[in-house]
């Protein structure tokens, strides 16, 4: 685990290829080599900020997480990037359908671009259910990971457990469809962006209806929002945008409040309800108490099957 | 006979004298290797009666690249001509009169730039342009959808189209700007309702950015209208398909008179081309296919109202590979006996009056008017492409006719049905019945793109290229600057690099998001336990990384196993078309995947297969990640395939999905069990 580990971090990708399958395996066994690899990437000089993107199917984020990958790496020659993109399970196969790669192109040769398609594995959260153990990994790994989520909309929740920032890409409108404004899912994101304002005049629209909604729906915030136009096709606004998300002062979440989030819902799906009452301090507390995601799973894991009702 | 005396049967001339048609142009698809090869071919082609011509270009011509970028290198000369600049146009039509011609080029993405330089070739020897007749494809809205070779976003490409209408019309009259094709939606899996109603609505599309962009006036516009054309599939269910093309030509009429209000029933005519079907041909016993291409003829000649302009045939062994100039011959052959021998040309309309033809057609009309006002409702074709919902639509066809192969619902003789037979005698010549491009002479496009590069005027190249890109910008005609480049001796990767920077490159939706196909049974329950077993032992789905290398665009193949394998239950990553070795490769290794699948169609596989292993090997993944392959791959090559590296081999005989699966989940668990 440590020769991967030191060869994931000169950026080898057959090295991180590798470990992100680790970090996305469903066996119980493989934990301890997840913590092993960990402990290993500890004096990593990297600290990956995390920028969700966010948005319906059609919106153009593949796209778009592409151009900015590419300009990411093209303004500062240290930073490292890497795409995670999550698409949706069949619920009735299992299997999965990841075609964001058609819309992304990074050269072959280039080390600090990393692309890695996700399957949400039938999470309903809109990222998947491996997503977050993988962000785990690429935190020691890169300055930038950019989480491209399933796009189906109003649940779209879960990125701002993952995400230091997010961005909801919304796309130019034909006629009156603003509904979607009304969406819950406006409450999510960080900022927005109106992209494909190659067509302009459809972008307008959606440019104002969004303003408009936002004001209404975000009374309690303070400030304007903050609105991006953007289109991967020209170019336009993609430098703004990039800026953005690489200024020093970008919000930044605790890894730690993340991990207490994630290793409550695996609580939640592990041992349900039963399982979050045992969760007595909270998973905050719990994790303290251990050394590491790991460990604490493993700890929790025990003490549900020596006394799985009650201490 | 009439009681008037007359003969309804007897054709005759507006002088009522007893007359015959004339038949329609005959053509051959062809092109190969090089300029001077294929000038050959063509040369002996018209000796041998063929009355215009088809030229094919090669993919890096096609998709936008001159023959040295390494996209192209593998690519050079295999399905068409490679065309590089002015120099390689004036060896393709040496000694064949411009002014005399009927020439096709089925061009789509580059079209502008393979008019420009037949204009200027008209120019350089001396023949007035307007007397040039032709036609360039042209239609992007299928590249999108089944063939692949389009280069820039919709808005961009259709501009184009527009721009080549609008210069033809004033300048070069007889010239077709675009061909509407319907062809290729039908290999892609379209039924005849939504073959009409797709092809319909993109004429609608074309001609409505006509209109909006007001550079004709009534009268133009009219003439416009007169000038769209199409091409057009035939399958072997060929009572249907005459149907098709009877309404065809009645929805074209109905939608010139009442959308464009077009007075002159001349600029109301349905005129296409065809070449007949090519996905009903199999592999297995492959003579039958001279059988089939006949009966599809008729379709598309038997009523005279519906009659094909033009008809080029497949030849019996396209579904191996590319065909010789002796299977070229066989085909043009056939349409000589059938407008020569029979008495087919000397009667009118056979069908009119038909009650059953008429209901037929009454039918598809109803079907195709319905699915026309769908998608013009969406916001007509350009939305219907860039939503993913044409696209979905075919796959969702494609999936179903395969689903009625399989089941046996729809008989294909000697590849569900009597597949006992004797071994074909045709395949057993010293060449195995197939043609193979002869490397030496690509060497010839190589050596004169060169030559051209060496001697042409550096300063006039950089003018003309300037010259073009500023027409992009400003919203002017490209046409005129693009003849400039040519006369310039730009090449074809300079010509679409300009257009690049200013338009950007486009990548279409794919149509293997939501869809499902029709595979169900024990096998494959069977086959989803086999994977769930192996998700539990190895702590994740089957990984299968799917991509299509070189430039050959023809993604269905690869599409419908991405979809089949999804069903069975793996993780599929369908990186799409137009990539390099390296790209593949990089893909399966970010991905760690645990199976690379690739699908090539244009005879570059054993080149591609040697350049993904070497890539393999560079990324240190060699034997780490197993490859398979599939296409059009001759039964010679599997071998060949095998030694090189290769996992599996799969070839047009294997066409039945759940197999397919299961052997690619055989290879992995092979792999997996191999690794442990």
């Amino acid at each position: 685990m440590k020769d991967l580990g030191d060869s994931a971090r000169a950026l080898d990708k057959l090295s991180i290829g590798r470990l992100v399958s680790l970090f996305e395996d469903t066996r119980a066994e493989v934990a301890g080599d997840r913590a092993a690899v960990l402990a290993a990437l500890a004096d990593s000089p990297r600290r990956a900020r995390f920028i969700g993107i966010t948005g319906a199917p059609g919106s153009g984020k593949s796209t778009l997480v592409g151009q900015l990958g590419t300009r990411l790496v093209a303004r500062d020659p240290d930073a490292a990037v890497a795409v995670l993109a999550v698409d949706p399970s069949s619920h009735v196969s299992g299997g999965a359908l990841l075609g964001d790669r058609t819309r992304v192109r990074f050269a072959p040769g280039e080390k600090r671009l990393f692309f890695r398609s996700q399957a949400s594995d039938r999470d309903l959260g809109g990222v998947g259910r491996g997503t977050f153990q993988v962000c785990r990994l690429l935190y020691y790994l890169f300055d930038y990971v950019l989480v491209e989520t399933v796009g189906i909309g109003q649940s779209e929740v879960e990125i701002q457990h993952v995400a230091d920032y997010t961005y909801l890409l919304v796309q130019p409108l034909a006629g009156d469809q603003v509904q979607f404004m009304k969406a819950g899912i406006m409450e999510v994101p960080d900022a927005f962006v109106v992209n494909k304002y190659d067509q302009v005049e459809a972008a307008e629209r959606a440019y104002h209806a969004l303003e408009a909604s936002l004001r209404m729906a975000r009374l309690g915030r303070s400030g304007p929002p903050v609105i991006f136009k953007t289109s991967a096709t020209t170019g336009v606004g993609l430098d703004e945008l990039v800026a953005d998300l690489a200024r020093p002062d970008l919000p930044r979440k605790p890894m730690a409040d993340k991990e207490a989030y994630f290793f409550e819902k695996w609580v939640r799906d592990q041992y349900g309800r039963v399982g979050l009452r045992r969760l007595d301090g909270g998973a905050a507390t719990w994790l303290a108490a251990h050394d590491g995601f790991e460990a604490a799973q493993q700890a929790f894991a025990a003490r549900m099957v020596s006394s799985p009702r009650a201490d | 006979m009439a009681t008037d005396g007359s003969k309804p049967h007897q054709l005759v001339d507006a002088d009522g004298a007893p007359t015959r048609d004339r038949p329609w142009i005959f053509r051959t698809y062809a092109g190969h290797t090089s300029a001077r090869a294929s000038n050959e071919l063509y040369r002996a082609n018209l000796a041998k009666g063929q009355t215009g011509l088809s030229i094919a270009f090669d993919l890096p011509t096609q998709c936008g690249y001159s023959s040295d970028h390494p996209l192209a290198r593998p690519e050079v000369g295999k399905v068409g001509v490679p065309i590089n600049s002015l120099d390689d146009f004036h060896v393709l039509f040496e000694g064949i009169p411009l002014e005399q011609m009927n020439t096709s080029m089925t061009i789509n993405g580059t079209s502008m730039w393979l008019l420009a330089l037949y204009v200027a070739l008209a120019r350089e020897r001396g023949i007035d342009e307007a007397r040039l007749r032709g036609t360039t494809q042209n239609d992007i809205i299928k590249e999108y959808l089944a063939r692949g070779t389009y280069i820039f976003p919709p808005e961009a490409s259709m501009r184009l189209i527009a721009e080549m209408y609008e210069y033809c019309l004033e300048k070069i009259p007889d010239w077709n700007a675009s061909n509407v094709c319907s062809y290729h939606l039908q290999e892609a899996g379209a039924t005849p309702a939504q073959e009409l109603a797709f092809a319909l609505a993109n004429a609608i599309g074309i001609l409505d950015l006509i209109r909006e962009r007001g550079r004709f006036d009534a009268d133009k516009l009219e003439r416009c209208v007169g000038r769209i054309s199409f091409f057009v599939n035939a399958g072997i269910r060929f009572v249907e398909e005459m149907c098709k093309m009877r309404a065809f030509a009645d929805l074209w009429d109905e939608i010139a008179r009442e959308r464009y209000g077009v007075g002159n029933p001349r600029y109301r005519r349905f005129r296409y081309g065809v070449q007949v079907n090519s996905l009903g041909l199999t592999a297995a016993q492959p003579e039958n296919n001279a059988w089939r291409i006949l009966l599809e003829t008729l379709g598309v000649t038997l009523s005279r109202k519906a009659r094909c302009r033009a008809l080029q045939l497949p030849t019996w062994n396209e579904a191996l590979l590319l065909p010789r100039e002796w299977d070229q011959q066989w085909s043009l052959r056939l349409q000589q006996i059938l407008a020569y021998e029979t008495d087919l040309l000397e009667y009118p309309d056979l069908f009119d009056g038909s009650v059953v033809v008429e209901s037929k057609t009454a039918e598809l009309i109803a079907e195709a008017r319905s699915e026309i006002d769908r998608i013009l409702e969406m916001g007509g074709v350009r939305a219907a492409v860039e939503s993913g919902y044409m696209k979905a639509a075919l796959v969702r066809s494609m999936a179903a006719r395969i689903a009625r192969i399989n089941r046996g619902d729809q008989v294909v003789v000697g590849l569900n049905k009597w597949t006992e037979a004797l071994p074909s005698l045709l395949l057993a010549g010293d060449d195995g019945g197939l043609f193979k491009v002869d490397q030496d002479r690509v060497a010839e496009a190589h050596a004169a793109l060169e030559r051209t590069v060496v001697n042409r005027d550096g300063a006039l190249v950089a003018r003309a290229l300037a010259a073009l890109e500023e027409a992009a910008k400003s919203g002017a005609n490209m046409m005129e600057p693009s003849i400039e480049c040519a006369l310039a001796r730009v090449t074809t990767g300079e010509w679409s690099d300009a257009l690049r920077r200013v338009f950007g490159e486009y990548r279409a939706v794919t149509g293997v998001e939501g869809q499902s196909l029709d595979l169900e049974g024990e096998r494959l329950t069977a086959l989803r336990q086999r994977i769930a077993q192996f998700a539990e032992s190895h702590g994740h789905r089957p990984r299968l990384v799917v991509g299509k290398p070189g430039l050959d665009g023809h993604s269905n193949g690869a599409e419908v196993i991405s979809v089949s394998a999804r069903h069975a239950g793996f993780d599929v990553i369908y990186s799409g078309i137009r990539l390099t070795p390296a790209e593949i490769v990089a893909s399966a290794v970010e991905e760690n995947a645990d199976l690379i699948g690739v699908s090539i169609l244009s005879g570059s596989h054993l080149e591609l297969a040697n350049q993904i292993m070497a890539e393999l090997d560079a990324a240190g993944a060699r034997g780490r990640i197993p490859v398979i392959v599939g296409g059009i791959i001759p039964e010679g090559d599997v071998a060949t395939l095998r030694a090189a590296g290769v996992a599996q081999v799969f070839t047009p005989s294997d066409y039945e999905l759940i197999d397919v699966v299961e052997r690619m989940l055989g290879v992995i668990e092979e792999h997996a069990a191999a690794a442990a």
